[in-house]
């Protein structure tokens, strides 16, 4: 590598591009940027040694980190991750939304394994801003139809009886930019509204069984601290059965932009639903019908008609290895990887097609497979260095199999915008390159 | 223990702590924790309303009343006559969309219930002052918004008692959840007709794909020791300004070398004495100015 004046000139060029801000208005401009981030991060990352260009530290030299003392400990008192990994972020996609304060940010699925996804990392949506709540301050007020409207703070909270549950968070828009046809070429920006963690908190059941509920209650309203006061209805029979008061995540306190100090989670059902910060839960007869469960939230079909209260995140997978930020590198044997979950139980199997899902082959199922929670499947394939398409099916314990584009376009037409669970195609060139299509 | 054990046991550790709240402690709850919530308190943030009118406060105004105030409040949003400005909510219009490609969900063409407008009016706008609004302001604006989809007339008073029983053009476009709507089979073997794969879509700009893969390498490029030392750190550790140490200094260096390879990049990273945090450009990455660390380091290492 020459150590002359090009090199600094490209190097200035990098920087500066580095720098810039991508332009808000721009779509276009920033799918190209989008396409720029994910080939960045496969050139660096996925090639090692290749970030101390010039520096020769593979055998039989000997890196100096080999020759050195490194920080000591505290350096870093909570931790962060190495300064290598520094393209796995949580990235949104600009021309979405009006702001960043009502917006979305999308988890880099292509980027992680397992399936826990680190709090740092976990999408984020709101819609009034990530409030700055003080905790002492905060209180969850319990009241509308029960024999005791309670006040609790969080401390008050953590005295009940806690359990924890490993379950995935969907947004119901995962994947909406795709109804109409293929836009988004990234697994971050086509499947990343989703996101799994440990959970730990009290169940909403303890919490109603402490104050009472009244004969005619039916459903219970939620509702956030912050300034967008995101309110939900939900139903007796949920709040009764999973429902969790979350103050706790992958072991840490739930983070800001997860609704910390305190915030509902509705496993299996669209991430909406989970309030955050939250701040009031209300007992009532009836549901509220507020702007989140009618112009937002209900699916539009074909037909002009709407279906509300469709809460469910319907079975779903996708290969997340390779995709188009991890394409291949040359011919030969790979394992296959993806993700696959359903909000009605476990999955059961998934299939992996290679050939746009004419024919299929089981994968394994890998590690913990779990009720509502990312189960990563694998299943090794031979590339020959020819173009390939991609999918992956998943079937979950109720028998429902997910469904092609094709489907679930005959029985919604393309309006939804919510619960996009088809099955994704990625067109595999004979380059390695990784691109997303729609197939008939 | 039996699940009626230990509940049993949990009264009776709040009768011990002396938690029972007056009333009835023991029926409503096993734990008695937390306060009752008093009529007052419910009050100060109970806002929520139902389409049957239930949680509106008394009050009423007309769209004529509305007017300046959504000029002044919601228009550079929204737009004066509810069109939506760049990519703010539009909330007047597509009436008769909701079958078209491109339908147009507002609160006219769109929302089943008039109570759902109040709600969130008062809930969440204006935007960036949410819950500023006095009641008569907020039936102000929801008159308002009505009378722009042609819902009220301008000098219609709507009110805490006919607010339920405005008609929304699409009270009966919704119906409950019927999922699963899609009955998909689990064929393993030639499930499609042979021939039949097309691609019927693909993002538009996957052909510019590969020019962009040139200014990738780029990118990535920039760990080059060196170079990053020459635009970023030479500044000071060139001329030893500021008493920065110049790289092959070796009796400057060998104290610091001495601390550690990871501690000279964490001071290099976040700044020591007068050197600021990544020699002062934010816009290096972390990988960036290690390997300018790295750079100084190999000058100034006895050899
Ligand atoms: C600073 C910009 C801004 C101002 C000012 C503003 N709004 Fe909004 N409004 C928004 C945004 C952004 C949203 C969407 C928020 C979201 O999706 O979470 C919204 C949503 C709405 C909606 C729901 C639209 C839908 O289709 O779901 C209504 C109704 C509304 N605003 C009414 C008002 C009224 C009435 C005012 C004045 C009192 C107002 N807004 C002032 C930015 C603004
Ligand atoms: C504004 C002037 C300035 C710039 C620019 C600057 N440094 Fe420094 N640097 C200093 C000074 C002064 C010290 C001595 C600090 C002290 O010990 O208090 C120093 C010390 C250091 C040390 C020793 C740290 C230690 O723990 O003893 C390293 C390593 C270093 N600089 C690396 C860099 C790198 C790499 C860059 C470019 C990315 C850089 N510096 C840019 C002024 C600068």
């Amino acid at each position: 590598m020459g150590k002359d004046n090009s090199s600094t000139a490209i190097l200035l060029q990098a920087v500066a591009r580095e720098g810039e801000k991508l332009q808000a208005s721009e779509r276009r401009n920033f799918l190209k940027q989008g396409l720029l981030l994910a080939g960045g991060a496969l050139s660096g990352a996925a090639v090692p040694g290749t970030a101390l260009a010039g520096d020769n530290n593979l055998p039989p030299n000997v890196p100096p980190w080999t020759k050195s003392l490194g920080s000591g400990v505290l350096t870093n008192p909570y931790g962060k991750p190495s300064p290598y990994e520094s393209h796995i972020v949580r990235r949104n996609v600009p021309w979405l939304t009006a702001d960043n304060i009502a917006s979305i940010s999308f988890t880099p699925l292509a980027e992680l394994s397992g399936i826990i996804t680190p709090s740092s990392l976990v999408f984020e949506r709101y819609h009034a801003g990530v409030p700055a709540i003080d905790p002492a301050q905060h209180r969850l007020m319990i009241h509308g139809m029960v024999d005791r409207p309670i006040i609790l703070s969080v401390d008050d909270l953590k005295r009940f009886p806690s359990t924890s549950m490993i379950r995935f968070i969907e947004c119901p828009a995962n994947g909406g930019m795709e109804w109409r046809a293929a836009q988004m070429d990234s697994l971050q920006f086509t499947h990343g509204m989703l996101s799994c963690c440990e959970w730990t908190g009290v169940l909403l059941s303890t919490l109603l069984q402490e104050v009472g509920i009244k004969k005619d209650a039916a459903w219970v309203l939620a509702e956030g601290a912050d300034g967008s006061h995101m309110s939900r209805s939900i139903p007796m029979d949920k709040a009764l059965d999973d429902a969790l008061i979350v103050y706790a995540q992958n072991g840490e306190p739930l983070r800001p932009e997860q609704g910390y100090p305190i915030r509902l989670m509705n496993p299996g059902w669209e991430g909406n639903t989970s309030v955050k910060w939250l701040r009031r839960l209300e007992v009532g007869d009836e549901a509220w019908y507020h702007r989140e469960e009618t112009s937002k939230y209900t699916d539009l079909l074909a037909d002009g008609r709407a279906r509300k209260f469709s809460y469910v995140q319907e079975c779903n997978s996708v290969v997340t290895f390779p995709c188009p930020e991890k394409p291949l590198t040359e011919r030969g044997r790979y394992e296959v990887e993806g993700l696959a979950w359903s909000g009605e139980g476990k999955i059961k199997r998934v299939d992996v097609s290679f050939d746009g899902g004419m024919n299929w082959r089981p994968a394994r199922l890998k590690g913990l497979v779990l009720p509502k929670a990312l189960t990563r499947f694998g299943l090794e394939w031979d590339w020959d260095g020819g173009p390939a398409m991609i999918q992956s099916r998943a079937v979950d314990d109720t028998g429902y199999v997910q469904p092609t584009y094709t489907q679930l376009r005959e029985a919604r037409g393309s309006s939804s915008i919510y619960h996009k669970n088809a099955i994704q195609t990625w067109r595999l060139h004979d380059s390695g390159k990784v691109t997303n299509v729609q197939i008939s | 223990m039996s699940r009626l054990a230990k509940s049993l046991s949990y009264v009776g550790l709040t009768v011990a702590l002396g938690l029972v709240v007056e009333g009835h402690a023991e029926e409503a709850g096993n734990f008695g924790y937390g306060q009752t919530a008093t009529a007052e308190q419910i009050a100060g943030w109970d806002i929520d309303v139902r389409p049957d009118g239930m949680g509106l406060p008394p009050g009423g105004a007309t769209p004529e009343d509305g007017e300046m105030l959504y000029e002044e409040k919601c228009a550079s949003c929204h737009g004066s006559f509810g069109e939506g400005v760049g990519r703010y909510p539009v909330l007047a219009g597509g009436e008769g969309t909701l079958t078209e490609a491109r339908p147009e969900k507002t609160v006219g063409s769109f929302w089943p219930y008039a109570s759902t407008l109040w709600d969130y009016i008062h809930r969440a706008m204006p935007f960036t002052v949410p819950e500023s609004l006095t009641d008569e302001e907020v039936y102000a604006t929801t008159a308002y918004v009505l009378y722009l989809n042609d819902l009220i007339e301008y000098d219609f008073e709507l009110t805490q008692e006919n607010l339920a029983d405005i008609e929304m053009p699409n009270k009966d476009g919704f119906f409950f959840d019927d999922r699963p709507d899609v009955k998909a089979r689990r064929c393993m073997k030639n499930c499609k007709k042979a021939g039949s794969i097309q691609i019927t879509s693909e993002p538009e700009v996957s052909e510019d794909a590969d020019s962009g893969a040139d200014e990738v390498v780029a990118v990535e490029q920039p760990a080059e020791g060196q170079a990053v030392y020459q635009q970023a750190c030479a500044v000071c550790h060139a001329a030893g300004i500021g008493e920065a140490p110049i790289p092959g200094d070796t009796a400057a260096w060998s104290p610091r070398l001495a601390l550690g390879r990871g501690t000279l990049i964490e001071s290099a990273l976040n700044g020591k004495g007068i050197m600021p945090a990544k020699g002062g450009q934010s816009q290096l990455t972390d990988v960036a100015v290690i390997a300018a660390v790295d750079h100084i380091i190999s000058l100034s290492a006895k050899q």
